[in-house]
């Protein structure tokens, strides 16, 4: 099985529109920005990484354009849409809510 | 999902089904140049280039699954896996390309017979009135204890239209009527149909003029006040050239001017099914045209000549109208006891109009449409019977692919694609023998309707007849690849593999056949039964002769109200006219009659009472057919008169009234009693008394297949005038040679007198009562023959097939001592015993459309013997030999070879 799973399902979206919310990117600096920015907390695997991107792209949340890189390779770079912007929004403040209840909750049984 | 949204997505959508290479060689090439990146950070870490390569592909987790995972994103994989199938699918059909030839022409066949019988039910009952929201439209009729779709009167109208709350509007019409028409005063006028309607009769149908406009309410409140007329559409395309400047210019209408103020649009050629008029004219105008003279059209509440219609209001239910016509119904019979007495009314649909019982076409609908379905199912179960042979050839094929792990559900669908392109193919195929039936019906209009009026045969190939077919191959594609599609993925696997052509032992994947066999014979019995009925009424009938003389014979038709005659001058028209040509050569002898027999417009009725007659009841007048004819009309006709007298010149207006009654009358109401001197009274028991004078021999009087006749009696012109009459010349020589000088002689009584529908009788008979009847036993005979030859192709082939499949078997049983005549009648036994179930069902069908036709044709009562005397023997025989001929070539195989056979 596949790491993502062990995400709390959905995030993987958020982590991924989020990313893209700061620059279009393309797939192999996505797996790499995921990596540096949560460590080894948030394990994603490779291989899911692409079917998440196709299906955000299905989705219309982002969009995607063939474009050369720094060092002069074709490479598809995803890039957020307005329709992204509003999901991200909404998801990011979902996330809040939910994990702000879970806090109080553990705050709770500790107290 | 939202709309915004999937608009949005849409695009991405498209480009994957219609760029499929493309998109998928950038799924390749993303992947690929991250493996790449993964691969070059590998290296720069210290891996080698395979170990690189190796852990970069892991990181993947399978990178096919993983592409296919991606291929789902796209939401389109049942679009390719279809076109997959569909490739695949032609492919194999080319490889067996005379059974797919086969397989299309059945199918066109079926699908054509049906699609073409749909353009004609579709035009006689489905297709909606041409207007905005025809469903609105309802139909309103005057019931009485005869006729349950009776018309109202100008009065009941106005009353109707004024009081009723449920409609947005009531709109009445007459009848579409020959009218006297001259495109400029002077011209000599000739006849085109014209039809009387409401003021409102457009608005409230929601029709917009294409030019001018259409009538205003106002235009119809002064009898006689607005001469104004709107143009049908395609008359003002013939008459006018489509001129727009037509606007304000004068006609002349049966010698009165109007002037034209509209255009109907192309939209609406009219609310009839067969007629659709020339021009329309405000019902304030109806003393113009050919109203009963004898009564009062705008004042008389028994003058009943109008249809009426209404559109009901949005939100008001056929309920609440119809409870509300039926209180209106009861306030006239209130009102008026004299005229509306047990006399109501109702409320229908279009639908309910269209398929009401007495109607010919909703009868002949029916039928056309049970035997096209019959044909389509012949054909249907032949297809399904070669495919599910096909399938058994294919058991190793498709246990192959089940074994590889194909899912069950998959292969249906590819073998259900399959069916479905021969079916398509088989749809385009039937799409044009339905375009051949249309065309054949369209030669064969002048012969079904025979008029002067623009009547014309509806039937065509639109885009609902189109829809309708597609839906049909959509349909006959399941029907007939949905069993063998299930019966052949249920192969048993270890079985499938082993031989080519397995046998899975159990009563169940036979079962289907037999069914199939079963349903061919039976259904095609029928057909064949059904043609075979219809071909010999049709001609019994015609032998038995009509009981009058046909030949020699020049019919034309006169209606003086058209010139504004009135009775007097009627009267002396005809007078004259009479005088006339009984001096002209070639004219033997000369008659006038209200009606011809065989002719288009029904006889009128007539109430009356024996004198002397015990009443039922619940009765108070009895009723019979009736015509008006002169004292030249029993002669004219050869018809004889079996007792007492014909009519005479004695027989004037002044002297006591008689009539002549036909032989069934006479047996009717006195039996074994003289008739002669008997008295009958009109219209009930205070009416006029009227002396039966004669008896003439019976006779067809509406159609070919009448057996029993009606009672009928005939009333002397003098006694009982009548404004339009058909003159009838019996002539020395060819009748139609008289056509001229009676022309002549019309043109020097009154030169705008039109002489309507003027043809010799033989041909207006043989049209009615030969050609007619004629076209619907050639479409019913070619659909019998169709349903017979798939029956013996398809027996044929599942016989044959079913030898072939027990070639084996058979060589062992002939190895171990058996003769050739057991394995004749090994093989031939159980295809006979499916033959006579199915026989035993078809014969049962039969019966069934027998009842019927007796119903619809020819009434006969009984049951036709010889028919089936025919019919089954003949269709035993030929299922024998399409049994007995693949049967004789298994008995025939030498046991070396078929134990070899594999």
């Amino acid at each position: 099985m596949s790491k993502p799973n062990d995400l709390v399902q959905g995030t993987l979206d958020l982590l991924l529109l989020k990313i893209l919310a700061l620059q279009p990117m393309n797939g192999w600096s996505i797996s790499l920005r995921l990596k540096s920015i949560s460590g080894d907390v948030l394990q994603v695997s490779e291989g899911s990484l692409y079917p998440a991107l196709h299906k955000l792209e299905q989705e219309g949340w982002i969009t995607a354009e063939w474009k050369q890189t720094e060092n002069n390779r074709r490479a598809k770079f995803y890039s957020l849409t307005r329709l992204g912007q509003k999901q991200l929004e909404s998801e990011a403040a979902n996330w809040q809510r939910l994990s702000s209840a879970i806090s109080r909750v553990i705050q709770l049984s500790e107290a | 999902m939202r709309m915004e949204h999937w608009w949005f997505t849409a695009r991405l959508r498209v480009r994957s089904i219609l760029r499929r290479t493309r998109v998928e060689q950038e799924l390749d090439e993303e992947l690929q140049f991250h493996l790449e990146h993964k691969i070059e950070e590998g290296i720069a870490q210290g891996l080698s280039p395979k170990e690189a390569r190796y852990r970069a592909l892991r990181a993947m987790d399978g990178l096919e699954q993983r592409k296919d995972e991606m291929r789902d994103m796209r939401r389109i994989h049942w679009l390719t896996d279809f076109l997959d199938d569909s490739q695949y699918a032609i492919r194999s059909l080319r490889r067996a390309p005379s059974l797919t030839a086969f397989v299309v022409l059945t199918l066109a066949l079926g699908i054509g017979m049906t699609s073409g019988t749909f353009s004609m039910v579709d035009a006689l009952i489905f297709r909606p009135y041409p207007v905005p929201h025809p469903s609105g439209v309802v139909t309103l009729v005057s019931t009485a204890r005869d006729n349950s779709f009776d018309d109202f009167s100008y009065r009941e109208y106005l009353d109707i239209r004024a009081k009723a709350k449920s409609y947005d509007g009531v709109i009445a019409n007459a009848d579409m009527e020959a009218v006297g028409f001259s495109p400029e005063p002077g011209a000599t006028p000739r006849v085109r149909g014209g039809m009387l309607v409401s003021g409102n009769y457009f608005r409230v149908l929601g029709v917009e003029p294409r030019l001018g406009r259409g009538f205003r309410e106002d235009e119809d409140q002064v009898p006689g006040r607005n001469a104004v007329l709107v143009l049908g559409p395609e008359f003002w395309k013939q008459e006018f050239s489509s001129d727009p400047s037509v606007l304000g210019k004068t006609v002349r209408l049966n010698g009165v001017d109007f002037t034209v103020i509209g255009v109907a649009p192309e939209t609406f050629p009219g609310m009839q099914i067969f007629g659709h008029p020339d021009f329309y004219m405000p019902l304030a105008m109806a003393r113009v045209f050919s109203t009963d003279r004898q009564k009062n059209f705008f004042e008389d509440r028994d003058d009943r000549e109008l249809n009426l219609q209404a559109r009901l209001k949005p939100g008001a239910t056929l309920q609440q109208a119809r409870t509300e016509l039926a209180l209106l119904a009861k306030n006239f019979e209130r009102e008026y006891p004299k005229v509306n007495r047990s006399r109501g009314a109702a409320l229908h649909t279009q639908f309910e109009m269209r398929t009401r019982e007495d109607d010919i076409n909703w009868k002949f609908s029916v039928i056309f449409v049970v035997l096209a379905l019959a044909v389509l199912l012949v054909a249907c179960t032949n297809v399904a019977g070669l495919l599910l042979s096909r399938a058994r050839t294919r058991t190793r094929e498709i246990a192959l692919r089940l074994a590889l792990g194909a899912g069950r559900f998959r292969l249906i669908r590819l073998l259900l694609t399959e069916s479905l392109i021969l079916a398509c193919l088989g749809g385009l195929g039937g799409i044009a023998i339905g375009y051949g039936i249309v065309e054949w019906f369209h030669t064969k209009q002048s012969i079904v309707l025979m008029s002067d009026l623009p009547v014309s045969l509806p039937f065509q190939m639109d885009t609902r007849v189109l829809l309708a077919t597609l839906a049909l191959s959509l349909l006959t594609s399941i029907l007939c690849g949905l069993a063998p599609a299930l019966q052949s993925t249920r192969a048993d696997l270890v079985n499938g593999l082993k031989s080519t052509d397995a046998d899975i032992p159990g009563r169940k994947r036979l079962w289907g056949r037999n069914v199939l066999v079963v349903a061919q014979v039976s259904t095609s019995l029928m057909l064949l039964t059904a043609s075979f009925l219809m071909v010999r009424g049709f001609q019994h009938s015609l032998l038995q002769g009509t009981g009058f003389a046909k030949d020699h014979l020049l019919m034309t038709t006169f209606d003086p109200r058209l010139v504004q005659y009135n009775p007097a001058q009627t009267q002396q028209f005809y007078k004259l006219l009479a005088e006339q040509v009984r001096q002209a050569p070639g004219v033997r002898s000369e008659a006038l009659t209200q009606n011809v027999p065989f002719g288009q417009d029904g006889f009128d009725g007539v109430a009356f009472v024996p004198d002397g007659f015990q009443m039922p009841r619940d009765r108070d007048t009895f009723s019979s057919t009736l015509d008006t004819v002169d004292e030249g009309y029993f002669q004219t006709m050869g018809i004889p008169i079996v007792r007492g007298r014909g009519f005479l010149a004695s027989d004037t207006a002044e002297a006591p009234r008689v009539a002549v009654v036909n032989e069934r009358f006479a047996k009717h109401f006195w039996p074994g009693t003289d008739p002669l001197g008997q008295y009958i009274r009109l219209d009930g028991r205070a009416g006029t008394p009227v002396e039966i004078i004669g008896v003439a021999r019976t006779i067809k009087y509406q159609s070919t297949f009448d057996e029993s006749t009606m009672d009928f009696m005939y009333m002397p012109l003098a006694q009982h005038p009548i404004p339009r009459m058909v003159l009838m010349l019996r002539s020395t020589g060819d009748p139609l040679q008289l056509v001229q000088p009676l022309k002549d002689m019309v043109r020097k009584l009154d030169p705008n007198l039109p002489m309507l529908e003027t043809r010799s009788y033989q041909d207006l008979y043989l049209n009615q009562a030969v050609r007619g009847p004629r076209i619907a036993i050639d479409l019913v005979g070619s659909m019998g023959v169709a349903g017979l030859l798939l029956a013996i192709a398809g027996l044929y082939g599942l016989v044959a097939y079913n030898v072939s499949r027990r070639t084996r078997e058979i060589g062992l049983r002939m190895a171990l001592g058996a003769a050739s005549s057991d394995v004749l009648r090994l093989v031939m036994g159980k295809g006979l015993r499916l033959v006579g179930i199915g026989m035993a069902l078809g014969l049962a069908m039969g019966f069934a459309v027998e009842r019927l036709f007796n119903s619809v044709l020819f009434d006969a009562g009984g049951v036709d013997f010889v028919a089936y005397l025919v019919v089954v023997p003949s269709m035993l025989v030929v299922t024998m030999l399409a049994a007995y001929l693949p049967a004789r070539r298994a008995s025939r195989i030498a046991p070396t070879e078929a134990l070899r056979y594999e």
